[in-house]
Parts: C-alpha cells; sequence; structure tokens
C-alpha cells in the first residue's frame, strides 16, 4: 500500500527583490525557498496514516524540480516519508500547473499508489490546480480543499471532509485510487529537527528524468503548457496617503475621504 | 605492663570469648552488607552512558578536598546550616579516624607486627580530642533538628509544584523520616559514646590508670560524676558499660552497613560529584556523540555516570528550589525535583540484578520518577542551580539532554516550532531578511565597517535581539557611536552573521545549533579581526565557550569590559557625571555564566551613579525568565513572569531612578515588566550604553538620531 504526496518547494520574496532581466519572474538571488506550507499538512495526513495502520504502508514524496528541491524533500524525507522522486529536465522549465500535473501523473502511473495527495495551493503561484488537473489526466476521482479525512489502507473508499464557501461542509465518499487536495489546519505537521534532516540524508532521493516517467519535451515546459507568463511586475503604488495635522483635523480630512467614498461628498 | 601502657582505650575487657567472636562476626557482615551496597551502587553509575573527563586526577581530587574540608559550598545562603554542617562533618570524621585508628592498631598492626602505640600520652589526647569532636557533633545536630523542626525554611518543604497533593509522589514524606532517622541516629551514637564513656569509668573507677587520667575524656568525666551521684556503683557501672556497648556498636555498624541505601551515602557521593564537576556545565552543553545515534535523553541509561552520580550526590538542601526562577512563578518546575525523580527512577530500574527492558526505561512522561515535558520547557537555563548546588549537581545540562529528546519529537510548544524553523530559514529569530541584518546602521551619520571586506582591529557580534528588535537597534546605534568616538577601528558581519545560537542550543535543537556554529565560525574566518566584542551576553556565552569546539577559538569580552578599558586608557571621559540612583541586574549570560560582575558596576560607579543592589545580585541574580528559548514562548497568562517579580524587587529601593541592564534580551523583558507591574513612571529601565551616552552627551556633528 503506497501514498504518493505531491510536494512543491515555493519561494518566498526577501526584502528589495528585482525582477528578472526578461521581465518574467523575479531575479532567483531575492528569493528564499522552502516547503509549501499546504505540503506540510497533506505529507503529515500521509505518515499519520502510515503510522496508525497495521499493514504497511510507504509514503512517497514527489516532486519537480532542479536538484535546489532536494533540501524540501530531505524535509518531507525526515517527517516521516520513506521514499522520495524528483523529476528534472531543462524542458520542464516555463512549465505551468498543467504541464506539472502531467508530469505528477506521469509518476503516479510508475509508482501506482492508492492515493495521491497534495497541497490544495502553491503559497507562491496560487493555481490551485495541479493536484485536480493530475486527477484528470489519471482519470481518477478527486476531492479538493479536504479539511478531515478517515481512510485506512487497502479500504476501497475513503471518507472525508471538505470546505466550502460560507462554512458549509461536504462529507464525501470517494473510491480509491483518489486524488485529495489537502487543506491547512487538518493536522499538525510535526517538526523536523535538523537532526532527523541530516539524517535523511542517508534515505534516497530518485531523480528521474522525462523519459523515465514515459514524456516527451514536447509534454512539458512551454509547449506543453495551457497558460504562458508574459510579464511580471509591481503595480503602480496604491493610493495610501498619509493624513497631517493634529487629532481633530486628521479628523476632519477622514469624515471627507468616507464621505467622497460614499459618494456623499458635500 | 608498664604502667603508660595500661593507660589505654578498654576495648573488649569483661567479654567472653564468645561474645569478642560474636562481635567480630556482626562487624564483617555488617562490612560486607557496605561493600555489596557499594558495589550495587557503582554498578548502576556503569550502566550509564560513557564519559571520559578532562584533567587529571589530582587536580580534580586536590579542588574536592579542598571544598569538602572547608565546607564552603554548604554554607552559602545559609551560614547556620554551614556551621552546623562543618561541626557534624569535623566531629565525625574525627570520631571516625578514633574508630579507625583503634581498628588499626588492634586487629592489625599488633596482631601482624606486634606494633602498639595506643596508649600513654598519645592515647590521653586523642581521648580528649575525640570527646571534644563529639560535642561538636551533638551541637551540630541539635541545630539540624532545631532547623529542620522548627524554622520551617520553604527550602526543606518536599511538595513539589510540578505535582498535586494526592499524587503518590507529591512531597514524599519518607525522604523526611529518612532526614529525622539520620539525625536522630548520629546522635543516639554520639550521645550513648558519652554515657558508655561514663559507665566505664564507674565501672573502673578503682583502677587508678583509668580514673586518674578521667579528665583527659572531660565529657565522659563529668557524665561519671553525675551517675556516681544519682547512686550508680561500680557493678551497675559494669552491667551500663556491657549493655551500652552493645547498642552503641550495632547502631553503629548499622549505620554503616546502610550507608549505600540511605542519604548518608552523600559522604561519598557528593565528595565523588564534587571531584567530577565541570566548571563549565551550563556554559559549554555537551556534543552529541558521533556514535550515538538519537539525540537527547530518552532512556535513564542515556545519562553518563556521572550524571547518575550526580543523582545520588543530591542531598535535598533545596538551594537550587529556592534560587530557580521558575519554581519562584509558580512554574512546574524544581531542579531539585528533576533530580530526585531521575533518583528514584534509577534506583527502581538499574539497582536490581539486570537492566530491564528499553521501555521501562522512558524517563519522559508523568508517572512517578519521570519527567514531564511541561517541567523540561520551563526551564530557563539560567544556571542560578548548578550554581548554588554545594555537591556540584549539574541540573542545565541534564534538562537539555532530556529537551533534546523533546525536540526530536516536536513534543514543544507550537511558537517554538514556528521560531526554531524561522531561525532555520532566515539566521534569525524575527524572520526578518537576512539582508536586513545590518540595517540599523544606516541611521547612523557613518558607515559600520563590512568585517568581511576590510580588516578590522575589533569585530562586533552584534546578534539578533540588538541587529533586528527596534528599541535595541537604537542601542547598538549609541554603542557604534562611542566605539567611533573613542577611535575603534570596529566592524560588523553584516548579513554574514547569523544567530549565534546560544538560545537554540539550550532549547535542545542541537542539529539547528551545529548549523548556525558552523556557519558563524565560517563568518569569522572569513574576516580579519583581532578581537571580538558583543552586546549580547548570550551570544558572549556561546561564543566564548562553546565555539572553540566548533573550530571557533577567538579572544572575545562582553561590551562591559571593552568600555571600561576605553575609559581607564582615557579614550572615553565622562563629561556629565550622573547622579542617579540606580541598580543594576546581572544578566545570567554575563554574570553566573562568565563571572563578569565587575566591570558593569566599575562603569555605573565611573558614571557617578550611586548603586544600591538589590538582595538578589550578582552570582545570586534572578533570571529575567528569557533564557534557554523562553523568549519565544510566552509565559501563561494569569501568573508571576520571573521579569515581573524582578521589577518588584527592584520596585522596594527607595529612591530607585534607574533600573540598569546590559543585556538587550533583558530591556525587551523588563521594560514590559516595569509597565505590566503598573511601576512605570516610578523609574526606568535603561541600557548601561544608553547612561553611558548620557555622561557623554554627543557634540559633534556625527550625533546619533534620536
Amino acid at each position: 500500500m503506497k501514498i504518493l504526496v505531491a510536494v512543491k518547494q515555493v519561494a518566498a520574496l526577501d526584502e528589495d527583490f528585482e525582477i528578472r532581466a526578461d521581465g518574467r519572474g523575479i531575479d532567483p538571488d531575492f528569493l528564499i525557498r522552502d516547503l509549501n506550507e499546504w505540503d506540510d499538512f497533506s505529507l503529515e495526513e500521509a505518515v499519520k496514516i502510515k503510522e496508525a495502520s497495521a499493514t504497511p504502508v510507504e509514503v512517497v514524496a514527489v516532486s519537480v524540480g532542479s536538484e535546489e528541491v532536494d533540501e524540501s524533500l530531505r524535509k518531507c524525507l525526515a517527517k516521516g516519508a520513506d521514499r522520495a522522486v524528483r523529476v528534472w529536465d531543462e524542458a520542464i522549465e516555463g512549465s505551468d500547473s498543467i504541464a506539472i500535473a502531467r508530469i505528477l501523473a506521469a509518476v503516479a502511473k510508475r509508482e501506482a499508489p492508492q492515493m495521491l495527495f497534495a497541497g490544495v495551493q502553491s503559497s507562491d503561484q496560487s493555481f490551485a490546480s495541479t493536484g485536480i488537473a493530475a486527477a484528470a489526466l489519471l482519470g481518477w476521482p478527486h476531492a479538493a480543499v479536504v479539511t478531515q479525512l478517515t481512510y485506512s489502507p487497502e479500504a476501497k473508499t475513503a471518507v472525508l471532509r471538505r470546505e466550502l464557501e460560507g462554512g458549509l461542509l461536504h462529507e464525501v465518499e470517494i473510491q480509491c485510487p483518489a486524488v485529495l487536495t489537502i487543506q491547512l489546519g487538518i493536522n499538525t505537521p510535526r517538526y523536523a529537527s535538523l537532526r532527523s534532516i541530516k539524517q535523511a540524508a542517508a534515505k534516497p532521493i530518485e531523480v528521474l528524468s522525462l523519459t523515465d516517467v514515459a514524456l516527451g519535451a514536447a509534454d512539458v515546459g512551454e509547449t506543453g503548457s495551457l497558460s504562458r507568463v508574459r510579464r511580471m511586475y509591481v503595480p503602480d503604488k496604491g493610493r495610501a496617503q498619509l493624513i497631517a495635522g493634529d487629532a481633530a483635523q486628521q479628523a476632519v480630512r477622514l469624515a471627507d475621504i468616507i464621505r467622497e467614498f460614499k459618494g456623499t461628498a458635500a | 605492663m608498664s604502667r603508660t601502657d595500661a593507660v589505654t582505650r578498654i576495648l573488649f575487657e569483661a567479654f567472653g570469648a564468645a561474645e569478642v567472636r560474636l562481635f567480630y562476626v556482626l562487624g564483617y557482615t555488617a562490612i560486607a552488607v557496605f561493600c555489596y551496597g557499594v558495589y550495587v551502587q557503582i554498578r548502576k553509575y556503569r550502566r550509564g552512558a560513557a564519559l571520559t573527563l578532562e584533567g587529571g586526577l589530582w587536580s580534580r581530587g586536590g579542588a574536592m578536598l579542598v571544598s569538602v574540608l572547608n565546607g564552603r559550598t554548604v554554607a552559602r545562603r545559609d551560614r547556620g546550616a554551614g556551621a552546623a554542617h562543618r561541626l557534624i562533618f569535623y566531629g565525625f570524621m574525627l570520631l571516625f579516624a578514633g574508630t579507625a585508628t583503634i581498628t588499626l592498631e588492634y586487629d592489625i598492626l599488633e596482631p601482624l607486627f606486634g606494633i602498639r602505640f595506643w596508649y600513654g600520652k598519645f592515647y590521653l589526647v586523642f581521648s580528649l580530642v575525640l570527646d571534644v569532636a563529639g560535642v561538636a557533633l551533638i551541637i551540630g545536630l541539635v541545630f539540624m533538628m532545631y532547623r529542620r523542626g522548627w524554622m520551617r525554611l520553604p527550602k526543606l518543604d518536599y511538595a513539589r509544584p510540578d505535582r498535586v497533593p494526592g499524587d503518590p509522589d507529591f512531597n514524599r514524606p519518607q525522604y523526611r523520616r529518612e532526614d529525622w532517622a539520620f539525625l536522630w541516629l548520629l546522635l543516639i551514637i554520639a550521645v550513648t559514646g558519652y554515657v558508655l564513656e561514663a559507665a566505664r569509668l564507674v565501672w573502673l573507677q578503682d583502677r587508678a590508670e583509668v580514673w586518674d587520667t578521667r579528665w583527659w575524656s572531660p565529657v565522659g568525666a563529668v557524665v561519671a560524676e553525675g551517675l556516681r551521684a544519682v547512686g550508680l556503683g561500680q557493678q551497675g557501672g559494669a552491667v551500663l558499660r556491657h549493655g551500652l556497648w552493645w547498642f552503641h556498636g550495632l547502631i553503629a555498624l548499622a549505620l554503616i552497613a546502610l550507608i549505600p541505601r540511605t542519604k548518608v551515602k552523600h559522604i561519598f557521593t557528593a565528595a565523588a560529584s564534587l571531584m567530577v564537576r565541570d566548571p563549565l556545565a551550563a556554559q559549554r552543553l555537551p556534543l552529541i556523540p558521533k556514535s550515538q545515534a538519537e539525540a537527547g535523553a530518552a532512556k535513564i541509561t542515556d545519562f553518563n555516570w556521572k550524571q547518575l552520580l550526580n543523582l545520588d550526590a543530591c542531598t535535598k538542601c533545596g538551594r537550587c528550589h529556592e534560587a530557580c526562577p521558575a519554581r519562584a512563578v509558580g512554574a512546574p518546575l524544581s531542579p531539585r525535583d528533576v533530580i530526585l525523580s531521575l533518583r528514584e527512577f534509577a534506583q527502581a530500574t538499574l539497582e536490581s540484578g539486570a537492566v530491564p527492558a528499553a521501555a521501562e526505561l522512558d524517563i519522559h512522561g508523568k508517572a512517578p520518577g519521570q519527567v514531564a515535558m511541561e517541567t523540561l520547557w520551563s526551564c530557563r537555563t539560567c544556571m542560578a542551580c548548578v550554581e548554588i548546588c554545594p555537591v556540584a549537581v549539574e541540573h542545565v545540562p541534564i534538562i537539555v539532554q532530556m529537551r533534546r529528546k523533546l525536540v526530536e519529537d516536536g513534543a514543544m510548544d507550537p511558537l517554538l516550532t514556528k521560531t526554531l524553523q524561522t531561525i532555520h530559514k532566515t539566521g534569525n529569530s524575527f524572520g526578518e531578511s537576512k539582508r536586513k541584518r545590518g540595517s540599523w546602521s544606516k541611521a547612523l551619520p557613518f558607515p559600520v565597517k563590512d568585517a568581511r571586506k576590510e580588516p578590522v582591529d575589533v569585530l562586533w557580534f552584534v546578534g539578533d535581539y540588538a541587529s533586528f528588535d527596534p528599541r535595541n537597534q537604537k542601542v547598538s546605534q549609541v554603542f557604534a557611536s562611542l566605539l567611533r568616538e573613542a577611535g575603534v577601528d570596529f566592524g560588523i558581519l553584516y548579513d554574514g552573521e547569523s544567530n549565534a545560537g546560544n538560545d537554540v542550543r539550550r532549547v535542545g535543537e542541537e542539529g539547528l545549533y551545529e548549523v548556525l556554529a558552523t556557519a558563524n565560525v565560517g563568518a569569522l574566518a572569513s574576516a580579519k579581526f583581532k578581537s571580538v566584542v558583543t552586546t549580547d551576553p548570550h551570544s558572549f556565552n556561546t561564543i566564548r565557550n562553546e565555539y572553540p569546539d566548533f573550530g571557533g577559538k577567538y579572544q572575545i569580552e562582553h561590551y562591559t569590559t571593552l568600555l571600561r578599558q576605553l575609559f581607564a586608557q582615557d579614550r572615553l571621559r565622562v563629561t556629565h557625571p550622573l547622579k542617579y540612583r540606580v541598580t543594576f541586574h546581572d544578566p545570567c549570560h554575563l554574570g553566573r555564566f562568565n563571572k563578569g560582575y565587575d566591570a558593569p558596576r566599575d562603569l555605573l560607579a565611573l558614571l557617578g551613579c550611586e548603586l544600591i543592589e538589590m538582595g538578589r545580585c550578582k552570582a545570586n541574580s534572578f533570571c529575567c525568565g528569557a533564557g534557554g528559548g523562553r523568549i519565544w514562548v510566552p509565559d501563561p497568562v494569569g501568573s508571576e513572569k520571573p521579569a515581573q517579580n524582578r521589577i518588584k524587587e527592584a520596585a522596594a529601593i527607595p529612591g530607585l531612578e534607574v533600573y540598569v541592564v546590559s543585556c538587550p534580551k533583558d530591556l525587551t523583558m523588563f521594560e514590559d515588566a516595569l509597565k505590566t507591574t503598573g511601576n512605570e513612571g516610578k523609574f526606568v529601565v535603561k541600557e548601561l550604553i544608553e547612561l553611558i551616552r548620557e555622561a557623554i552627551p554627543v557634540q559633534r556633528a556625527e550625533a546619533v538620531p534620536a
């Protein structure tokens, strides 16, 4: 019994970042990389299932990216993943979420897990589509924004709760294998001590090429994508303004502004 | 037989051969029971992890002897107990030596070599000395009984802050019974010794060599006169002597047999513990041995033999219990109870023939003998317990090693988890960008050198709080300008610097500490400098005491010693003496950890301040509560915080104007506590650096913007 957990190494902006010369991204020097927050929860959910199971469960973390992604994969290994798989090829550069999903689906076919977990979204790109697209490509049932999961390994179905708008919940029974995108707060992710991360270096990270997962260069990158980033930019300054003067003057000005917005300006 | 020869101790006179034989059988039995007990104890210690001690046996033995003989560690913060302990110690030692000397002659030297010395003048002088020793012992014991029974000292109350009434190990009445039994047993031995001596005198009053020399045993002689006065005759004296001889002898033998199993063993364990003392126990925490797969202490056998010995050295004197800031504010921690719990655990598991299975050796939890995680996380690693322990128990490394296990299991406050992740990601606990580490210096009218790019005399290791906390940034700016005005060629590492790791290590995240220490040692290696200075005592401690284990050996000082030197060299001069009435809070990591008590006080004197010490100062300084990573975890709402407790102490000083600190974390903690205790407006909290600035107002154009 196997659970595949798709994880992503996300980038956060450092202070005073600069846009790349081609204008389509951030200069990598100004990015701080870390495991996507949502993936912390989906990995934890998989590890919890493994720990609660009487029969052996293998948790495999999979990611798409260059060598630097190994750092995040090692974190997953430290937190309890048994194996890690990383797919990379220069041609993958420029892939959108659908192309990434194609790669993940290909890995899923190769690994044949009973469950594929992904985070609801990534904190840097926020497509919220990778997991679901992988389900479509695999032809598996899927559930998004899962906040509670009852699943015992080898079971044919899983029961889960999904978060909807307006405080509503869906309780869903789903056929396995399935793709679930996991929401924050479903559990409390454990702490991976630096020591355990270091020791996880002894666990294998399997690096796969496109041929290993039976894909071609045309399936990925910009050619394999349905969308393409044209430009990344910082919008013009907002309309925030500092109101000068003493408290009384500030109050008068503030009241004027409110009236202005309500359209009741005198 | 000459007459002087006859002046000697009456041993077995009037005893039948069978009786003497019986005594020897009992004596050897007692010794055998003692030896077996010692074997069991040593076997217990050897079941701990291996440890190789630094330093020679002789110097360790010498230091131990000095401590044991002068009894100073017992007298600290309790002069009465110290004096009484000295009386008991010397009384007991002399009496023991006396008895041992008799055995030496009677059972070894005379039968084997025919040598006798236990007669005549030597005997008389010895008997006088022993009589005096007995008086000392009795006075000491009676005072200790008074102290236990009537002084109601809180530190002798065994009620635990980490248990509730009703728990099986809440206040451990068996300890109290043992304490009293020990005192009574010794007292009975001493008193019966005198009565026995007197009875012998009455019995042998006809024998000139006994009776005429009786005043060499003055106490015995007085008691003998008393016995005669109440009508005890020679015959009665003989009977009384015979009965008491056995009574006294049997209790003494029982005491010997029981030594390894009772608190009496502290005679040996305390001495041994003092001998293996690590003077840097809390300052330099142990590395995890390369061979060790699991970090930290999960099982009792994960402690090394020295730590197991430490547990047995504890005499429950309560000095650590009294000094602990966590205990003082009602947190579920008493260092004494951590030690006693683990000791009970070791006794229950490691004294039997075979070591139980690993599952039964788990020291984490809430069962008797186990230590709860709430207890371990309450510790601020302020070292007050280690510093005051009279028998060199080293609590802090024990607690941190147990925390290492909790960190591996992720058993900690979510805020702490978050902070550790933040430090790993950004290299600082504020979650700020590395690039911003030197940003505070942008407000200065002069550039601060980047020590990685150009050589400097003094490298300033700034630390997290002084770099990122807005209030402390102001202090950093002042310090920078003072250095510049004094003509010190200094620089900083900018984004090359990471959190020094002192508190990360004390949290128990050893892996992260290794990363930070290695990164900083690397950054320092990339810079050219002569010495290091820091305004942060936490960074100071770890760089000074712990970085050498990571290959980083530097000449480092806290800013107080550097500034004192600059004043001494006339490179800084007080132009506007301050007349403030101040008190000074010794930061744990500067004071207790590194004995930096004098420099800040000298500076305050230079500034013209009137220093009024708080009751708890210098070695007994009371932790602000921020140590050991606790600055990242708020104290529970509704309970007093250590910093508030401390501010209240300062507030009791009449006319106090400034509460002076010399640590960035102290500034944060105490400014907060000043407000929350309602003392705002009565006095202010200031960094010593700020007072110095006040005494040397800026006149030049390069004034620091306020």
